[in-house]
């Protein structure tokens, strides 16, 4: 891309963080001549670059916004909320052309004119309505009480403009990710401050900083790519150390153990300097926060107050990433079901505005997170109910089991809070996704409750993500990577600890527990290389779900480099990344989730094992190899999908499913996931489920999901399966005979263009 | 010859020290006003200065009158960089001591223009 | 004068293939593969490149030329630069880089079939031997 235009998106993408988290407190303080300046200021910037870049239809948005704003600014016009909506939807305009030139180097076409023309609108009637009253009342315009007081009329002007803009400014957002990876965008480091400060200051003139120097002079900007390499070759250098401290450990040489000892030190030390040079204050994504808040409360008809504390704590910016559609949620969560409306909470007593509060701090290596709100908290016996009705508990455990236990029960599969549909929030994605979610990353999240009082939910989360600690382990030749954060522990198999099955589940009894196990090399479907005479069971913990993995042997614990694998990779959810071991060879790092939920699918058909047997035995299949298949019966037939189109199995309830776009929708891990009925696209008749639940399977390509509605599974089948092309028939790849019965091959892909192309461009 | 560029937009500062070192200037830059005064106690006075009119910290105007107040720095054109919206400021602009004004957006051939009224370039 | 393009050449199965140089990264020795299970079929693996991960694809594969003969292995690596990252090839041998005249390229004959043709930007007809150059296009050659 061209280097001009990427920093205008840097640039400008700063800009519009700047310029909606000032627009919010300036609705908090709507009178602040600050705040005004600064939001002009950030939109008088991008429009007046556009000029120079050719962008039309940006500087006519952002020139309206401005006109508008410069009215504001001047006390002609008084600030309302209908300005400020008005404002927020500009700002996701310039954000959705951004986003459009990341990608194409062009503006796109959407049609803002209604955005620009109620930008117009607001600059009149309100203007003669408040300038007029305000003068009449206070000769002095900028009187902030006077100018608030007239919102009769102010108010009475728009208030449905902004819904009627929100089409325009909304389509282009169907990109989840408007920040996307190709604009790198720069972090501050801090450096020690130089010559910068050295300069003579006798003519700075005074008053005018009263803080002094700004951060820009101790400060440069670094691209974040150039910091990631930097932190590679960090990497690197561990692992050379780690060679070399073990060559020289057999040495007698007193001279070259010292020199070692010092490279060990530096090295250490330099490490830690250079994960310091990657964090980010996690004010970086809180920023974003006040506007999520303020557009969901005032859809809730809530009155609520964001306020935060610790924003400076400091994370390394892959674990800020990570963490943002979990804290999204939870945020989400709070506002929808933590903080009562301004009625219930009156009759309480209490203040009708509530507050949640987001606070961050450093302990024991970890950062902490809380998300704290003042409202009517869980209701422990309603909890409990919902986890007695939906078999999540036992009658006898739920008697003992303490208040804090209890509460917990929501991050549960199965369990949601919301007693009414709600249109907001929480609907879709259920809390267990955002403890998966934080538990992928190594993290812990809990929540307490003191009833009628708060609710706080904790998260605790490592500093950084890019050297982990792991165990070696190695499987029919090969070697993987196991994160110790799901690691229980490592125990050697002979005659006392044996693989058992149950119904064909392989399974051992450890102290006196039945653990399923999982055989790496049959999970990855490893046929080269010999097995090992003794084998190790790896006792792994993935969320709530314990397991044990069989391996050959069992190498060194070590802190390795998490590199990344190419998007050629991505798809396999078996790996969370490759590392690159002491001698040089490349080890892959097992996502342990991944694995868990592969192994899961496994098991759950009791069938499949003796199926390949059997399979082996007739010597079946000549035609295509489709070494694993998921079998799924939708619109009264048997189909199949190989398994390795299929991310992950989802159930939701009927009710969790919305209409954007024409399309149906749900929410799913924190975005938007289209839905696909797998009937009406092979042409039969759609069924609903008695039970009001929806079965999809998940298929995902670069970074895009989309659900395939089935009606239920069946099994899942291994061997080679002989296909008989099915003639031109739209999203099926032919059939076949699979476990005695015929089955129609599902033809995922060609599906998903045909009737969700516009996601997977 | 040397010419400090002040804008508080990253993106304009390289685009005008693109367009001004090919008319054949040097260039130096400074994020605003303030920024503008230091870079000038450290390197002296340039012969141009292109400048911003709004700016945190300091703004075009108070860094046009800042300016003006150093001794020695006769020699030193300001020009003002503006959009039509900021018009009305040109004028307080040229009274604090600012030479010449350009209006955004502008071509090398319009920063041509400018420069050679004020004697800059041939 | 008439406009050229330079090529890196390597032969595959006896056919002779191009890659526009400035696409090219770098030549290696073969270096050890590190097998990926349940990667799509066009992966055969991953190299460490001074510290850097490369998923390597197998060319044989996405051109459907058949397996290499048993006992055979891949005596050089291509590296490739792509707008998704680096990809490597292993390949039979290296040949020169050439410069060929803009007028010698040709469109894939129509009836070129199979995923060959999705992977192949143009023909050229060099003396004695048809070159085909190669599309550096990442989810194309990784069979995404």
């Amino acid at each position: 891309m061209n280097e001009l235009l990427n920093e205008f998106l840097v640039e400008s993408y700063e800009n519009m963080d700047q310029y909606e988290g000032s627009l919010i407190e300036l609705e908090k303080d709507p009178t602040s001549k600050k705040l005004v300046s600064a939001i002009f200021r950030t939109l008088h910037t991008v429009k007046g670059t556009c000029g120079f870049l050719g962008l039309s239809r940006l500087e006519a948005i952002a020139h309206a916004g401005e006109n508008l704003l410069s009215l504001v600014r001047d006390g002609v016009v008084s600030f309302n909320q209908a300005i400020a909506s008005a404002l927020l939807a500009t700002g996701d305009a310039v954000r959705a052309i951004l986003a459009q030139l990341e990608k194409t180097e062009t503006e796109g076409d959407l049609d803002y004119s209604e955005l620009v023309a109620l930008l117009v609108s607001l600059q009149k009637p309100a203007a003669e309505g408040a300038a007029s009253v305000a003068e009449s009342a206070h000769p002095t315009k900028a009187a902030p009480t006077e100018a608030r007081a007239v919102p009769v009329e102010a108010e009475a002007v728009p208030v449905k403009a902004p819904v009627k803009a929100a089409p325009a400014t909304k389509a282009p957002a169907a990109d989840p990710k408007p920040e996307s990876k190709a604009v790198k965008a720069p972090v501050e480091v801090p450096v020690e401050a130089s010559a910068a400060k050295a300069q003579p200051t006798a003519k700075a003139p005074e008053g005018d900083s009263p803080s002094g120097s700004k951060a820009s002079d101790s400060t440069v900007r670094v691209n974040v790519e150039l910091l990631d390499r930097l932190m590679n070759l960090v990497g690197e250098l561990v692992l050379t150390r780690n060679q070399i401290v073990q060559l020289t450990g057999s040495l007698e040489s007193v001279p070259m153990q010292a020199a070692c000892h010092r490279l060990n030190h530096i090295t250490t030390e330099l490490q830690d300097r250079m994960m310091k040079t990657r964090v980010q204050p996690i004010d970086a994504l809180w920023s974003k926060l006040p506007r999520t808040v303020r557009d969901l409360a005032q859809l809730c008809g809530k009155q609520i107050r964001l306020e935060t504390e610790g924003a400076e704590t400091e994370l390394d910016r892959t674990v800020i990433e990570a963490i943002k559609d979990p804290m999204t949620h939870l945020l989400r969560n709070s506002v929808d079901h933590g903080v009562e409306s301004p009625e219930e909470r009156r009759a309480a007593g209490k203040n009708p505005e509530g507050r949640i509060l987001l606070r961050a701090f450093h302990a024991a290596g970890l950062v902490t997170i809380e998300i704290i709100d003042d409202g009517g908290g869980i209701k422990v016996e309603r909890v409990k109910a919902r986890a007695l009705e939906r078999n999540l508990i036992t009658p006898e455990k739920a008697a003992t089991m303490s208040q804090q236990e209890v509460v917990n029960l929501i991050f549960q599969a199965g369990f949601s809070t919301a007693e009414k549909v709600s249109n907001i929030s929480g609907r879709g994605v259920g809390m267990d996704v955002v403890k998966t979610q934080i538990e992928k990353i190594g993290g812990m999240v809990d929540m307490s409750t003191e009833v009628g009082k708060s609710t706080t939910c904790r998260i605790k989360i490592p500093l950084t993500l890019a050297i982990i600690p792991v165990v070696i382990v190695g499987c029919r030749g090969d070697r993987f990577a196991i994160p110790q954060t799901n690691l229980l522990e490592v125990i050697r198999l002979d005659k006392n600890l044996m693989v058992e099955t149950v119904h064909e589940t392989p399974v051992v009894r450890l102290r006196g527990n039945l653990l399923p196990i999982v055989f790496l090399d049959s999970v990855l479907a490893i046929k080269t290389g010999e097995r090992e005479e003794t084998q190790h069971l790896v006792v792994l913990q993935a969320g709530d779900r314990h397991f044990g993995l069989v391996v050959d042997t069992i190498h060194e614990a070590e802190e390795i480099v998490v590199k990344p694998l190419g998007r050629a990779l991505t798809a396999v959810s078996c790996f969370a990344g490759a590392t690159i071991l002491g001698d040089g060879h490349v080890a892959l790092i097992l996502d342990i989730f991944g694995l868990g939920s592969r192994a899961a699918m496994f098991q759950s058909t009791r069938a499949a094992n003796a199926f390949e047997e059997e399979a082996k035995a007739q010597g079946v299949g000549t035609g295509a190899l489709l070494n694993e298949l998921l079998v799924f019966h939708v619109g009264g037939i048997r189909a199949a999908m190989p398994l390795d189109m299929v991310s992950r199995l989802e159930e939701f309830s009927r009710e969790q499913i919305e209409e954007a776009a024409g399309r149906q929708v749900i929410q799913y891990g924190g975005s938007i996931m289209p839905l696909i009925s797998l009937s009406r696209a092979l042409g039969f008749d759609e069924t609903k489920s008695s039970d009001g639940r929806v079965q999809t399977i998940v298929y995902a390509r670069n970074g895009r999901a989309v659900g395939l509605v089935i009606d239920g599974v069946e099994e899942i089948v291994r061997g080679n399966i002989e296909v008989q092309p099915a003639g031109r028939r739209s999203g099926v790849l032919g059939s076949a005979v699979i476990g005695k019965q015929i089955t129609e091959l599902i033809d995922a892909q060609d599906l998903v263009r045909t009737h969700a192309s516009d996601l997977f461009e | 010859m040397r010419a400090l560029i002040i804008d508080d937009s990253r993106t304009m500062r390289i685009i005008i020290s693109k367009i001004v070192r090919e008319i054949g200037f040097e260039t130096g830059d400074a994020g605003d006003g303030q920024e503008g005064l230091n870079w000038i106690a450290e390197n002296g006075f340039p012969e141009l200065v292109c400048c911003d009119w709004n700016m945190p910290e300091m703004n075009g105007l108070e860094f046009v009158q800042h300016a003006r107040a150093m001794p020695g720095n006769e020699a030193m054109h300001i020009m003002m960089i503006t959009t039509e919206s900021e018009a009305d400021n040109v004028m307080a602009a040229l009274e604090a001591g600012a030479n010449e004004y350009l209006m955004k957006p502008f071509t090398k051939e319009s920063i041509q223009d400018k420069l050679s009224i004020l004697g800059l370039v041939p | 004068m008439n406009k050229t393009r330079q090529l890196c050449t390597f032969v595959l199965e006896g056919q002779t293939f191009g890659i526009p140089v400035d696409c090219v990264l770098e030549v290696i020795r073969s270096l050890p593969l590190t097998h990926v299970p349940l990667a799509p079929e066009a992966v055969c693996g991953l190299i460490n490149l001074r510290g850097q991960i490369v998923t390597a694809i197998d060319l044989r594969r996405r051109l459907e030329l058949g397996p290499l003969k048993e006992g055979k292995t891949a005596r050089m690596n291509i590296i490739i630069r792509t707008s998704e990252g680096p990809l490597c090839f292993p390949i039979d041998e290296v040949g020169d880089v050439v410069d060929v005249e803009e007028r010698l390229f040709e469109p894939v004959p129509e009836t070129m079939t199979g995923t060959a043709r999705k992977l192949i930007d143009s023909v050229c007809k060099l003396p004695g031997t048809l070159l085909l150059v190669l599309k550096g296009d990442y989810a194309e050659l990784a069979g995404i």
